[in-house]
């Protein structure tokens, strides 16, 4: 007989995801993931100046601004067909690269390490032997037994406190929970660190844009930030050496810490690249522009289909057509009016609220498809398709990891263990070593191009009476993030976004297809159900925010989690 | 001098949730204040927030607040009642932020000894760009708690000479593109 356990609400951040497994033999044997509630954003934009959408639609979500104002200027621009000045495309990569930077630092740290590490078992670490293992496995020059003594003490003050504070939610002691006490206080004190370099992503975010959160430099056809090397007020030389400082500094924590942590982390839990890997069919979209069209791109774009690796079709370019055309939206299983999957652009929104049914509808979130297919989205996507394409950037990036995990863990990794738990985040970490070279490259190729005496930022719009359509694309921390517009006469006529949650949150379609949480749940072994740690691991190495995929909130919902066991 | 963060939080686009970013906004087009104090529209920040709260001697935020009372009342919270109603008390949509950076702040050793929570019981969260009666009714009463405020960290405030216009861009049917890029050569061809 099976067990019915729900997980309500699953994310640490915003956001209102219900997860409800059913539990035979301490497995699971079915899942639902569903979005608790409802609010139509996209429908404020309709009648409005296509100009002005990247100003709401940065206010999707209050985690990834940043990225929703991103794609919607890049979709007035695909349905103009307008280019963008190459310093333009510059800032906006770097804005995109040190956001990204941020964001997985996070996700890392503080909302999925403690899934792994037990913050209780720190009181009992050596300091001096943490120090020498950190020392063994990485040159990062805050690996002192001071740091860890320091850290270690915080922990036991909170704990003789008996206020967990932060940590009133772990499953401290799950027997799921396997880490020495001093990896366990190793991790803990980069915990610390991580918030230390996050913060300098975000600067380099907030020099660029303006202001963070909430960036006020885009507009329809490039940036508007002045370039004047001799002006106190403009893009300066200064300006650009603060960047390039904070870039250094986030650079050393990215290879030195976050990788080498991920990679310790994961060669001490092997298994865990057997568990969680469910949907096997990846889609990723170039991004990171090099030049004024569009043409070509530092991150490559395509997808996998049933895990085949050596079959990957690319996606040259963000505006590829077969990427336009395989995208629709099933709304079989989730609360909406409607039959058979939409296109975005011809997209509808219209709620029909009938109440969680495991057999019919049960989420706010619809069912993407593509080709008719779920498909995975997030960094493991996006290094999948780089890797199968021989990207020497991806390929040069994800050699280096696999080879520090078997260093470490005495394993043999090979690229089809990628398809997991771990996979995941091995990969959120190969990307975040990626764009840590290319945050580098492309403040360097900004420089170069000022230098050069090209002080252009912008190109005017120029809005024709009929009917255009365009998808602004941006690979995004949480995977491909699509903006869908439909202008007429210069006004917005309709307007969708698809975003990367999404595609991985989606319920079943009207063939019964999991979507990608739901089916990287299956069969994963529960050591206590009432407890289910196992479950967060893999739902949290996907990175969800639900804010943006069901614009949502719960004015109520205030617990981390309930979990309830039927 | 003491380093003051004055911060609205909550969606612009989801009706009454706008009212802590209104309230920023407001307070900014009325007064100016002793250097140190920042007056910053938060959105709705996760995590992000411990950057905001972190190294400041004191932080005022507005907030939609979800409490037993009616639309428009004006509810108070102090630090330790933030930190401690967690499981308890049904206060904010983005109190799970809030919380978790307080007390992320707090271990760290960066928390401001004094945090204050306006807060503002909404009438409605439904999508839309603007506020309710009641809880338009209730904005200068929001204002008076965040002066008095102020007034008891003894931080000082004067009105603008010329009170600037609101910058509530997100109220606004008509464009508001014009605010962030002045250039009216972008042409219409018909």
């Amino acid at each position: 007989m099976a067990n019915r356990i729900t997980i309500d609400p699953i994310t640490r951040i915003e956001g209102h995801l219900r997860i409800d497994v059913e539990v035979d033999n301490n497995a699971v044997s079915n899942a639902w993931a569903s979005c608790t509630m409802w609010r139509g954003i996209e429908k404020i934009l309709r009648g409005r100046d296509p100009r002005d959408a990247w100003l709401f639609t940065q206010r999707f979500c209050g985690v990834c601004t940043t990225v929703h104002a991103m794609a919607s200027v890049r979709a007035v621009e695909d349905a103009l067909q307008l280019e963008v000045p190459l310093n333009a495309q510059y800032i906006r990569n770097l804005i995109l690269i040190a956001h990204a930077l941020h964001d997985h630092i996070v996700h890392f740290y503080q909302l999925s390490a403690l899934d792994w590490v037990d913050i209780m078992q720190i009181p009992k670490a050596d300091p001096a032997a943490t120090s020498r293992l950190a020392e063994s496995l990485s040159p990062w020059t805050r690996n002192s037994r001071n740091e860890f003594k320091a850290a270690q003490d915080r922990v036991n003050a909170v704990a003789a406190s008996g206020q967990l504070g932060i940590f009133m939610n772990g499953y401290w002691g799950h027997p799921a929970m396997r880490l020495s006490p001093e990896v366990n206080l190793l991790a803990f004190s980069h915990y610390v660190q991580a918030l230390e370099y996050q913060r300098k992503a975000l600067q380099v975010v907030g020099i660029l844009g303006s202001k963070t959160p909430h960036i006020q430099n885009l507009t329809v056809g490039g940036v508007a930030n002045a370039i004047d090397l001799d002006s106190q007020s403009a893009l300066n030389m200064d300006r650009l050496e603060m960047i390039r400082v904070l870039l250094e500094d986030v650079v050393r924590f990215i290879n030195e810490v976050y990788l080498v942590d991920v990679c310790a982390v994961a060669a001490m839990y092997p298994e865990w690249f057997k568990i969680g890997s469910g949907v096997r069919n990846y889609l990723a979209v170039p991004d990171l522009p090099l030049d004024t069209q569009g043409s070509a791109y530092d991150l490559p774009g395509g997808m996998i289909m049933n895990g085949n690796i050596a079959g990957v079709h690319p996606f040259k370019t963000a505006s590829d057509k077969d990427f336009r055309q395989g995208v629709s939206e099933d709304v079989a299983h989730a609360y909406y009016q409607g039959g058979k999957p939409l296109h975005p652009w011809m997209g509808e929104t219209e709620p029909e609220f009938t109440g969680w049914n495991a057999e019919q509808k049960y989420s706010w979130v619809k069912a993407p498809r593509f080709n008719g297919q779920p498909m995975q989205v997030g960094p493991l996507a996006q290094v999948l398709v780089g890797y199968a394409q021989g990207h020497p950037l991806t390929v040069k990036h994800a050699t280096l990891a696999i080879g520090k995990i078997e260093a470490v863990g005495g394993i043999h990794v090979t690229p089809d263990m990628l398809h997991s738990t771990l996979g995941r985040h091995a990969a959120r970490a190969i990307r975040a070593s990626m764009l840590a070279e290319l945050a580098q490259k492309h403040l360097q190729l900004l420089t170069d191009n000022i230098a050069k005496g090209d002080l252009s930022v912008c190109n005017s719009p120029v809005f024709p009476s009929h009917e255009v359509e365009g998808v602004g694309t941006h690979e995004a921390p949480r995977g491909t993030l699509s903006h869908w517009i439909v202008i007429e006469d210069a006004k917005i006529k309709n307007y969708q976004a698809v975003v990367p949650s999404t595609w991985n949150a989606s319920p079943r379609d009207a063939s019964g297809a999991h979507g990608p949480y739901e089916a990287s749940l299956l069969h994963t072994p529960l050591a206590r159900p009432d407890e289910p740690l196992e479950v967060l691991r893999t739902v949290h190495s996907f990175d969800p925010c639900m804010a943006c995929a069901c614009h949502t909130f719960d004015p109520s919902g205030r617990q981390i989690a309930k979990v309830k066991v039927l | 001098m003491k380093k003051i963060l004055i911060g609205g939080i909550g969606n612009v686009l989801l009706g009454d949730d706008g009212v802590g970013p209104y309230v920023a906004r407001l307070l900014d087009a009325r007064y100016e204040f002793d250097e140190g104090v920042e007056v910053i529209d938060l959105g709705t920040p996760a995590l992000d927030l411990i950057d905001q709260l972190s190294g400041r001697d004191g932080v005022i935020l507005i907030d939609s607040v979800n409490a037993e009372a009616d639309p428009g009342t004006v509810i108070l919270y102090r630090k330790a009642d933030i930190m401690r109603q967690r499981p308890a008390v049904r206060m904010d949509p983005h109190a799970p932020a809030l919380v978790d950076a307080l007390l992320s702040a707090e271990l760290f050793g960066v928390a401001p000894v004094d945090v204050l929570l306006v807060g503002i019981k909404a009438e409605s969260f439904e999508p839309g760009c603007r506020l309710s009666e009641p809880v338009t009714a209730a904005l200068d009463g929001a204002i008076g708690e965040v002066l008095r405020e102020l007034d008891r960290l003894g931080v000082d405030y004067w009105p603008r000479e010329c009170a600037g216009e609101i910058d509530v861009w997100w109220t606004n049917e008509g464009k508001v593109a014009g605010r962030v890029f002045e250039d009216e050569s972008i042409s219409l061809r018909r």
